[in-house]
């Protein structure tokens, strides 16, 4: 895994409570138990903490983590 | 007026400067030394003592999620009201949660939240805001937490009166009883003010101690060196229900919630009304609804802020009410003032005193002030029959909210 994928889920952990085990790419972001308003604020938090733009609708619930990580290092420029 | 049906207390919650839980609260305040301390969050302020609580770890004591959600005046609500609801022996899995009701007084809410991330939008932008600025800083909020926590549907507010709020409470969710729109009601109060913005809002108006260099020493209710209030932070959650379903279920009941009364001094922003007519209204209301004379009050857990003004106006006022045949203690000797939510820590304190037919000394009365004419409590705490006992509780406004407490 990427190290853009680490710190994703690095800051899943810390900052959202999620469970480290819980955490896969095809785990959707229902199945880690974060609402939309939740989802939101990890939004917010990634623009803060890797400096980047997300629209706030940029993922959903349904969404897997593995998609959330291809869109922030796509952003990034970083290559998985 | 006749007293209104028999309000039981079956279950007591406490967080406060003196640790998590009721037993080590009652405890603290029966030694009668303060816990106030130096608080780092107060680094380089010219007041820099609180009384603050201690070990709180929002992760072990709340729950994996609590430091994200939650400011720190929901999680000192859900950790008391979890104590007061296992205190009662009722079980949410099995309780019918469309009667049970919860009602907090809270004076501010969320008020380390609302500075964080008012700091952040200074300093960082818009787009460093939390979305859960909102949900972590209204004051609703810690009824709400507690109905999610427990599964308590039915009616869920918050009541904001300053220093009366969680009296106030008290009085509001005893009336859902009467009412029959509850079983159960958890009612109490929480506050976590200590912030550097509100302890310098306090300290601007000259209320709070200037005994910096002396902690311990600072509250001292009644006592002629006293010079204001140390600012604290806590919960108190009660559980009442109806006595007879108390009874019926065979639940240990601590003392009867016996009276309520309340009134509006009209008078001036934050300076109580010399007189203390409306106190006395306030009295009188609450001492006819439990249907008891002045001369059956026993104990007094004064509103005793430690502040030159309220502490001769309300001895004045006691005076004028009980003579001098009720003994007086302020608990805020030991715990401070916890504004939203000392109505509710000192209406438990009260039902323990009359529970234990103990009465708990004030902390730091070492001469009384010569404008108190009244039998206050110092030193060690007094074991007595107390069968009657009120609770004070003031608020900035003028807000006045007076709770009667008799044996079960």
């Amino acid at each position: 895994m990427s190290a853009t994928y680490e710190k994703l889920v690095d800051l899943l952990v810390t900052h959202f409570a999620v469970e480290r085990e819980k955490i896969r790419p095809d785990a959707t972001f229902e199945e880690l138990d974060l609402d939309s308003l939740f989802l939101v604020e990890l939004l917010l938090v990634l623009q803060t903490e890797l400096d980047m733009e997300l629209a706030d609708d940029a993922v959903n619930r349904t969404d897997t983590f593995g998609h959330l990580a291809e869109l922030v290092e796509g952003r990034l420029g970083v290559t998985p | 007026m006749t007293p209104g049906p028999g309000i039981a207390v079956t279950g007591l919650g406490l967080v406060t400067a003196a640790g998590i839980g009721t037993d080590v609260s009652w405890r603290s305040v029966c030694e009668g030394r303060s816990r106030a301390t130096r608080n780092p969050v107060l680094d380089g302020l010219p007041i820099d003592i609180s009384c603050t609580v201690p070990d709180l770890q929002p992760a072990r004591d709340v729950g994996p999620r609590s430091a994200l959600m939650h400011d720190r005046f929901i999680q000192l609500a859900i950790v008391a009201a979890r104590e007061a609801v296992a205190d009662s022996g009722l079980d949410p899995k099995t309780w019918d949660g469309a009667r049970v009701g919860v009602v907090i007084g809270c004076g501010l809410g969320g008020i380390a939240t609302f500075e964080k991330q008012h700091r952040r939008l200074l300093e960082k932008g818009p787009q460093a805001v939390s979305a859960l600025l909102l949900p972590m800083l209204v004051p609703n909020m810690a009824a709400g937490h507690l109905a999610m926590d427990l599964g308590a549907t039915g009616p869920n507010f918050v009541t904001a009166s300053a220093c009366a709020s969680g009296a106030t409470a008290l009085g509001a969710a005893a009336q859902l009883l009467r009412d029959d729109l509850c079983d159960v009601v958890l009612t109490g109060g929480t506050e976590a003010n200590v912030s550097r913005l509100m302890v310098t809002g306090f300290a601007q108006m000259g209320v709070l101690s200037r005994r910096v260099d002396d902690p311990t020493a600072a509250s001292r209710p009644f006592d002629a060196a006293r010079d204001g209030f140390v600012i604290g932070e806590g919960s108190g959650v009660l559980v009442l229900e109806r006595e007879a379903d108390a009874r019926a279920r065979r639940a240990p009941v601590r003392a009867r919630f016996a009276g309520y009364g309340a009134s509006a001094d009209a008078h001036h922003i934050t300076t109580p009304e010399p007189e203390g007519r409306s106190v006395r209204r306030a009295i009188r209301s609450a001492l006819a609804q439990a249907g008891v004379g002045p001369e059956e009050v026993r104990h007094v857990n004064a509103h005793g802020t430690s502040t030159q003004v309220n502490d001769v106006i309300e001895a004045r006022t006691l005076r004028a009410v009980f003579g001098d045949g009720v003994a007086v203690t302020s608990t805020k000797g030991v715990l401070g003032h916890t504004l939203g939510a000392a109505g509710a820590i000192e209406a438990a304190l009260t039902v323990l005193a009359v529970q234990h037919s103990t009465i708990p000394p004030t902390a730091n009365l070492d001469q009384l002030d010569a404008d108190v004419d009244l039998d206050v409590v110092s030193g060690t705490a007094r074991e007595e029959k107390v069968d009657v006992a009120m609770s004070n509780s003031f608020g900035f406004g003028g807000q006045n909210a007076v709770l009667v407490f008799t044996a079960a």
